[in-house]
């Protein structure tokens, strides 16, 4: 069992104060030294399983800053799969060409792999459906409900689009 | 600002009502969680934006917070269910209509 250090704890701390309060949305005493409390007990418990890497990563403003970017970009590519998928389930058609595409991921850290694992799985027309690793490279099973491309690393541009590049300047 | 309340609402009753055609129409399992990630994301993402927007015509700016709050919990736990159910689903033997290509069958033929 790996020790955890008390940057984690802390880090982890932070962040469950901090919904603790958005979630209370009341400020009197009573309130914050209870959320202190709990938070407190929570980070010492699950810090080592919430944080692998350097506690503070996310605390960079530049890092910060691209995360809420790719909220919109993220949301942008939601919308276009969305109206995709509706329009396919409404035609009387149905005009769908399923399979299971293997795609390499580029990306190193946990996080990364695991955010861009289910922004995939999020959008609709794609999801993940497993992760391998083989000769140092990460690839996933990705189950595509239009099977545009079979070659792996055109089914990868395609399917993941911008978003592996913005994820790699948030986790590298 | 109520009617942009509604038109968020109005979207996301489309989206549910496509993917619900979809989960009735689309042929094999997976095909339908596909079809259900519409009704779990601008389905309800719709709705909780346009319940954003009306709290905030309340000036009630504990329950906006807490309804953006619930939307940031569906989009971090949805994913994970849907890819274990999907994982799932092909270890126990769902089978697929008219797979283009499996590379997963292929890599894993026991599974």
């Amino acid at each position: 069992m790996k020790s955890t250090k008390f940057s984690s704890i802390f880090s982890t701390f932070i962040f469950c104060y901090l919904f603790w309060i958005l979630f209370t949305w009341t400020f009197t005493s009573q309130e914050l030294i209870t959320g202190a409390v709990v938070s407190f007990l929570v980070a010492v418990l699950t810090a080592r399983f919430f944080i692998h890497q350097n506690a503070f990563h996310l605390f960079n403003p530049v890092r910060f800053f691209n995360l809420v970017l790719y909220i919109f970009v993220f949301l942008k590519e939601l919308w276009k799969a969305n109206v995709d998928v509706a329009k396919r389930a409404l035609n009387p058609n149905l005009p769908i060409n399923p399979g299971i595409v293997k795609v390499p991921v580029g990306l190193e850290s946990e996080y990364g792999m695991s955010m861009l694992a289910n922004s995939i799985t999020l959008t609709p027309g794609t999801i993940t459906m497993d992760i391998t690793e083989e000769n140092g490279k990460n690839y996933f099973y990705i189950h595509w409900i239009d099977v545009a491309e079979k070659d792996r690393e055109k089914a990868g541009d395609a399917i993941k689009g911008t978003l592996e590049n913005w994820i790699r300047r948030i986790w590298k | 600002m109520i009617y942009v309340a509604y038109i968020f609402m109005i979207i996301g009753c489309f989206f549910a009502f496509a993917g619900t055609v979809g989960v009735l129409r689309m042929p094999d399992a997976y095909c339908r969680m596909q079809s259900s990630t519409n009704i779990a994301t601008l389905g309800t993402l719709g709705a909780l934006l346009g319940g954003f927007i009306f709290s905030l015509t309340l000036k009630n700016t504990s329950m906006a917070l807490k309804i953006l709050f619930i939307a940031i919990f569906i989009i971090i736990t949805n994913p994970v269910a849907g890819h274990a159910i999907c994982k799932a689903a092909y270890k126990s033997g769902v089978k697929a209509e008219k797979l283009t290509c499996d590379d997963y069958g292929r890599d894993f033929p026991n599974e």
